[in-house]
């Protein structure tokens, strides 16, 4: 059996922690280049392999087009939601995408979830790698606001990656969890999570029983769709306007320019939150430079809608769990974006307190969903968590209208039981559309899904089908229906109105194997490389050897499979590479041992051999 | 969102071990959580008997106890069957106390749960006593969408606004006083219960909670749309 890890599947960046066995505490898991921060860019490399995290960070400015960040705000939404991003955003959206959608990376096209599956597996990577096992099992965070499809998408990317999922947790509820064990802090706190993409803000109880602390959410709201990058977006819009009236440059036809344009932005963004200003410095293509010095409060002014925007979920939070701002004993603050002074103003003068922020606002989620992962894994209580569902579910009645059947901010594991019958006579079927949102018509909310209950043909009124809606633990919706008549199962097809259906998921998992047996390769190569090139070296330097004699015959033989190994390498094909670095090695054996025993000659000579 | 298999059925024996339940969580042998029983009551899954005013401190922390037992958390290396009871009777046990926790919520399940719950077939109508004031409301209402739409600008609209907002403050004191006519109620109830647990005179009382809630839901429809109006 595999171990259990959390994972924070982040809009910019991700990370996997988990729960040291002797410390008891949650620890963030480096990657090959040090860091615990894995950029979330995924790009496909011209021979079909994927590059992800820091590499394919550095491809955005060299291949664009074959390279993809942010993924995170396209997880479970149709194309007809992201048209605002893609003014901003350089998503190749594939035209063919209908109720998924579907990005083009170079030639291929893949859906969000797999791409997230990437970013997963390389996560993966890293822990198996650091704990020298198998890794299987994860709890995954997710913006508290997340409608199910987008909770869905994201358990399907888990799934893809070969993680089994235990529980979605959200991202301000991780955090609390793992400042609760930091701190032994106890009743009520608020968590202002300012991330790259998302916005959400919890209000939570921590009260301790009998039996261990429970960490009671009493309400939460957001916003899928604000965050750092919106502050960078405002930033971008100020620069290229500029540009285009100082230089009359249009960068929008340039999409690596963008990306050079973007990153020196968020380096301005970076140094504005610890420095009175900086000098923005781009140089354009025709060599001309691009310099523009901006002092904090213009910054400010600049990105104070922005950050007005969270108060907006802030006060429905608040208003949801009938409490006052002052009434917080706690106020954390998560996410890179909560660097920024102005956020850390804003939200101390609101609350009328200074927020918490003692734990790396980077690593804080992570750490909460390891410290989830070890209560599922270990079976070890004294910790509880209550989640809410942050969006009412609904079904569609007459004339378009929705009825709320399980209110926002209900403890989940909720449920709700309808009855449903038949209209006109001989009816046969049922249709049932379900909604999430807080908005009177079916139109404005989210569809869900849709479906139909199958009911033997007969007078109006006479079937009598009960549906069970069930949100889980995780935040997703299951159905059951049942025909109170015959009392049999009813059998619902569900297809949702956003996501893959079971049967694409099957084939993707197919498709992810053989992802799995690329990737495979691809570690046995670069291993099989190197060894070879160690391997070479060490021949040449036995072979320059002064006090070694060669007769022609074994000098040709050396010399024939040397070069044929300097061929494999120049090749794909590893387990050619492993053959030639035996040949080379048997032939190269008696050599090495000639001289192995006149170094001991030499040695028991007293005499000193290092001198080559 | 997925189609989820199977449904809980509940028997009145345990599923593992055959001795008999009557609906508890836990089978009293075997310890093996257990299915949902048909129409549970929901204060009965707390252990409490059917009354109104209950000290709120003390649902609390029953809801604590058996979310800590109940929670899927605990089940996570249980067999499939017992996941799926522990998602439906922990499910049950937070769609209970969401239920519970409040005082109108409580008279709401009440009423339900015995089938006493009718909106009325006038539930748009005025109750008769409040005809006077939802009438010179209503014309309120409609003077200050009319000045909206005439395009009149905030000093033309004051007085109607001022007007508005007076009701506004009339009818929220007409809610309150709603709420106590409930809390008064819900100690007759319990006084009931206490002691002879008259059928009849159970009928009778959900009669008037039945129309108390009805008065409640006017007034507050009331409310949300003079709120709604003078934020437009």
């Amino acid at each position: 059996m595999g171990r259990t890890v959390g994972i924070d599947l982040g809009t910019t960046y991700s990370l996997v922690a988990y729960v040291d066995r002797e410390s008891k505490q949650p620890k963030c898991i480096p990657g090959p280049y040090g860091s615990a921060l894995c950029p979330s860019v995924v790009s496909l490399d011209a021979d079909g392999s994927i590059i992800v995290g820091e590499p394919a960070r550095r491809r955005l400015l060299t291949q664009p087009e074959r390279t993809i960040y942010s993924v995170k705000r396209l997880m479970g939404r149709g194309p007809a939601d992201v048209a605002g991003e893609l003014k901003i955003f350089p998503f190749r959206i594939d035209p063919g995408s209908e109720s998924v959608i579907r990005v083009r990376l170079g030639d291929r096209v893949f859906t969000p979830p797999e791409i997230s599956a990437f970013i997963l597996r390389e996560l993966k990577s890293w822990a198996e790698q650091y704990f020298g096992e198998t890794v299987d099992k994860a709890v995954i965070t997710v913006p508290a606001y997340f409608n199910d499809a987008q909770r869905q998408a994201t358990k399907d990317a888990g799934r893809l990656a070969g993680l089994e999922v235990l529980r979605l947790v959200n991202e301000p509820t991780a955090a609390a969890l793992a400042y609760g064990l930091h701190e032994a802090q106890r009743g009520l706190v608020a968590v202002y999570d300012f991330g790259g993409g998302t916005f959400d803000i919890s209000v939570l109880k921590l009260i301790s029983t009998d039996q261990g602390d429970i960490y009671q959410v009493l309400s939460t709201s957001g916003d899928t769709h604000l965050g750092g990058d919106d502050i960078d977006n405002e930033l971008q819009r100020v620069a290229r306007e500029e540009i285009r009236s100082q230089f009359g440059v249009d960068l929008a036809a340039d999409p690596s320019a963008v990306q050079e344009l973007r990153k020196a932005l968020i380096a301005a963004k970076h140094e504005l939150s610890l420095a009175d200003q900086t000098t923005i410095r781009f140089p354009l293509s025709d060599r001309r430079i691009f310099t523009r010095m901006m002092k904090r409060p213009e910054f400010e002014r600049l990105i104070a809608p922005v950050v007005e925007r969270t108060m907006v979920p802030v006060k429905q939070a608040l208003a949801d769990a009938h409490m006052a701002p002052n009434r917080m004993e706690e106020v954390v603050l998560v996410g890179g974006s909560t660097r920024v002074p102005l956020v850390r103003q804003v939200v101390e003068e609101y609350f009328g307190r200074k927020p918490h922020a003692e734990l790396n606002p980077d690593e804080v989620v992570a750490l909460g969903a390891a410290v989830q992962a070890n209560i599922l894994e270990t079976g070890v209580a004294g910790m509880l968590l209550l989640d809410v569902t942050p969006l009412s579910l609904g079904i569609e009645t007459m004339g378009g209208v929705v009825a709320k059947i399980i209110p926002r901010n209900s403890t989940i594991p909720a449920s709700a039981q309808e009855m449903f019958t038949t209209g006109v006579d001989k009816q046969t079927g049922i249709d049932i559309h379900v909604l999430q949102g807080e908005r009177e018509l079916a139109r404005d909310c989210r569809s869900l899904a849709r479906f139909q209950l199958k009911v033997p043909p007969g007078p109006a009124g006479l079937a009598r089908v009960e549906v069970k809606f069930l949100i889980d633990a995780s935040g997703i919706l299951q159905v059951a229906a049942r025909d109170l008549r015959s009392g049999l199962q009813n059998a619902i097809e569900v297809q949702p109105s956003y996501g893959l259906g079971d049967a694409e998921i099957e084939k993707m998992l197919e498709e992810s194997i053989e992802y799995a047996e690329q990737d495979f390769t691809e570690r046995q190569l670069i291993e099989a490389r190197t060894e070879a090139e160690t391997i070479l070296r060490a021949t040449e330097k036995t072979l320059a050897h002064p006090e070694v004699e060669i007769d022609a015959t074994e000098r040709r033989a050396i010399d024939t499979a040397k070069a044929a190994l300097q061929q494999a390498i120049a090749g794909r094909d590893y387990k050619l590479i492993r053959a030639r670095i035996d040949e080379l090695n048997s032939v190269t054996t008696p050599l090495a041992e000639r001289i192995m025993n006149h170094a001991l000659a030499t040695a028991l000579e007293g005499k000193n051999l290092d001198n080559e | 969102m997925t189609a989820s298999s199977t449904m809980s059925t509940a028997s009145a024996s345990c599923w593992s071990c055959g001795a008999a339940t009557s609906g508890a969580h836990f089978c009293a042998k075997c310890g093996k959580i257990q299915p949902l029983p048909k129409g549970t009551d929901y204060f009965a899954f707390f252990g409490l008997p059917q009354k109104l005013r209950i000290d709120s401190a003390d649902l609390e922390k029953r809801f604590h106890s058996l979310s800590w037992k109940l929670h899927p958390d605990n089940f996570v290396r249980a067999s499939e069957n017992e996941r799926e009871l522990s998602l439906a009777r922990s499910s049950e046990l937070n769609d209970a106390y969401r239920a519970l926790s409040t005082p109108l919520g409580r008279v709401e399940y009440l009423l339900a749960h015995n089938g006493m719950r009718k909106e009325g077939q006038k539930k748009q109508q005025a109750p008769p006593e409040l005809l006077e004031e939802v009438f010179e409301l209503n014309e309120s209402l409609d003077e200050l969408r009319e000045a909206r739409e005439a395009g009149g600008d905030a000093a033309s609209t004051a007085k109607v606004r001022e007007k508005l907002q007076d009701a506004e403050k009339t009818f929220t004191e007409k809610l309150e006083d709603v709420d106590a006519q409930l809390d008064s109620i819900s100690a007759e109830w319990d006084a009931v219960i206490d002691a002879d647990n008259n059928e009849a005179t159970r009928r009778a009382l959900m009669d008037r909670m039945n129309e108390i809630l009805n008065r409640r839901s006017y007034i507050r429809n009331l409310v949300n749309k003079v709120a709604a109006e003078l934020a437009a």
